[in-house]
């Protein structure tokens, strides 16, 4: 029971540091693509900017519309944060840490994910505002739409590795591989792992397939009605969601915790920055899609596409067998 | 087949743009910290000023009032005085209302002088009317010539 508070409260410390980093780190990314500095004045190179704005937002007035569905409306800010934490207690972080195990771990986190989506809704539907509903309709679509193409393309790791547990897609002997070096999955599942990355991307409503709250036609989607603090747990989840979803593509694909050198915890951090880095680079780098066209996208093409590599995967493994 | 290609076309395309993204990233940043870096302005006419000669280290302003005849905004109030034994007036008083200046450049054209410009200022400010009038000869202090110490 300790060691169970004890986890909760390192991960809720370090997710919580880690958002104030992320959105840091999002705003000098956006910069630097612009030929700017991005923020320079709270403390050096702006590092403190996030935690500026957070006192801000911490600061200001919490509205609830009177027409609003109240308890829904409470609630959805609080929940919206719940599952990406769970998600986050199953990420192994070294041989034998994670800090809660599971024999079906990735399981368990596709179905946890596809909550996140609820109190999205939740917020959307109960905000009694058009753009609102309108927002978390889209959400709802669209992650339902992309939940599918990331756990095929997850299934496709499984089918080589043999295994739905977490800790045990990190064990070398369940790698591929060549001339008897083990290789992480990202290089037998290249396919695999670029449509992962497109659904992550979706699943945590980044642009290019920000269309939830696309500010242009939505003015903020779900979280239109919501200010301050509430405001900023949106923000928040989002953030961990991305940190979470970017650790599960490094288990998935990077070699998880596996690396030379540095600690197991710190290789998981690094290559999940990595691969956010990327879903960073890719926000600052495409328009936003319309909505028929995300849905043909996903439906059209990534899911025909992950399936035909899901069994291309099953009939090669089936021919070296 | 055809949808292929379009595919394989469409992938290219955000390829490039990513590639193109990427380069920007590395590239050094072209915008300025404004208050703390400040631009390099060469070419451009701020409110007007008066000229500092190197070789008296003052303006050589003879307040024929010339500029404020010709001004058609009528920013210009000047009087002058003429020190003890010389031949040319110098300025005691000379206002210029920025508020009504369309910074048109007439009175540096017709002034006799040559000692009216225009400054390189960019960030006048002010919060009241009063304050939009500047006294162009604050930056000078004393006048050495109707002090005695310039002839």
């Amino acid at each position: 029971m300790a060691t169970l508070l004890l986890g909760v409260v390192f991960i809720m410390g370090f997710l919580t540091f880690n958002v104030l980093f992320l959105i840091w780190l999002e705003r000098k990314v956006a910069g630097h693509i612009q030929r700017r500095p991005g923020p320079m004045e709270v403390g050096p190179h702006g590092a403190l900017q996030t935690v500026a704005d957070m006192l801000k937002l911490l600061s200001k007035q919490l509205f609830t519309p009177v027409a609003a569905d109240r308890y829904t409306y409470l609630l959805a800010p609080v929940l919206v944060f719940m599952p990406t934490l769970c998600v986050a207690s199953l990420i192994p972080v070294g041989d034998a840490a994670a800090f809660a195990e599971m024999p079906y771990g990735l399981i368990v986190i596709t179905a946890l994910s596809g909550l996140t989506v609820i109190s999205i809704f939740m917020a959307g539907w109960s905000s009694n505002n058009k753009y609102a509903v309108l927002g978390g309709l889209r959400s709802v679509a669209q992650v339902v739409a992309y939940e599918i193409p990331v756990l095929l393309s997850a299934l496709s790791v499984v089918l080589i590795a043999q295994t739905l547990d977490l800790q045990q897609l990190g064990d070398t002997r369940s790698w591929p591989h060549l001339f008897g070096l083990p290789l992480p999955y990202v290089v037998v599942e290249p396919v695999a792992a670029v449509i992962f990355l497109i659904g992550i991307t979706a699943e945590t409503n980044r642009a290019p397939f920000d269309i939830p709250e696309a500010e242009s036609e939505l003015v903020g989607g779900f979280h239109t009605e919501y200010s301050g603090m509430r405001f900023a747990m949106f923000f928040f989840a989002e953030y961990t969601n991305m940190m979470v979803l970017g650790a599960l593509g490094a288990t998935l694909f990077l070699g998880g915790w596996r690396g030379p050198l540095l600690p197991g915890w710190l290789w998981i951090i690094l290559k999940s920055y990595a691969v956010i880095v990327v879903m960073m680079w890719a926000r600052w780098t495409f328009p936003r899609l319309r909505f028929d066209q995300l849905m043909s996208f996903a439906w059209k093409l990534l899911i025909p596409l992950a399936l035909a590599n899901l069994v291309a995967t099953a009939l090669v493994l089936g021919a070296i067998a | 087949m055809k949808a292929v290609l379009r595919v394989a076309r469409g992938i290219r395309s955000l390829l490039v743009g990513l590639g193109i993204t990427g380069r920007h990233f590395v590239r050094p940043i072209v915008t300025l910290q404004y208050p703390h870096q400040r631009p390099d302005v060469t070419h451009w006419g701020g409110p007007i000023e008066l000229v500092t000669f190197p070789e008296t280290g003052t303006h050589d302003c003879i307040a024929c009032n010339a500029c404020a005849r010709i001004c058609p905004s009528d920013c210009f109030e000047i009087e002058g005085k003429r020190p003890e034994g010389a031949r040319k007036m110098r300025a005691t008083k000379l206002l210029i209302d920025f508020s009504t200046c369309s910074l048109c450049g007439l009175c540096i054209d017709v002034c006799p002088t040559d000692t009216l410009q225009y400054s390189k200022r960019y960030d006048d400010a002010a919060f009241h009317r009063v304050q939009t009038v500047n006294d162009l000869l604050v930056p000078f202090g004393e006048d050495p010539y109707l002090t005695g110490k310039l002839k």
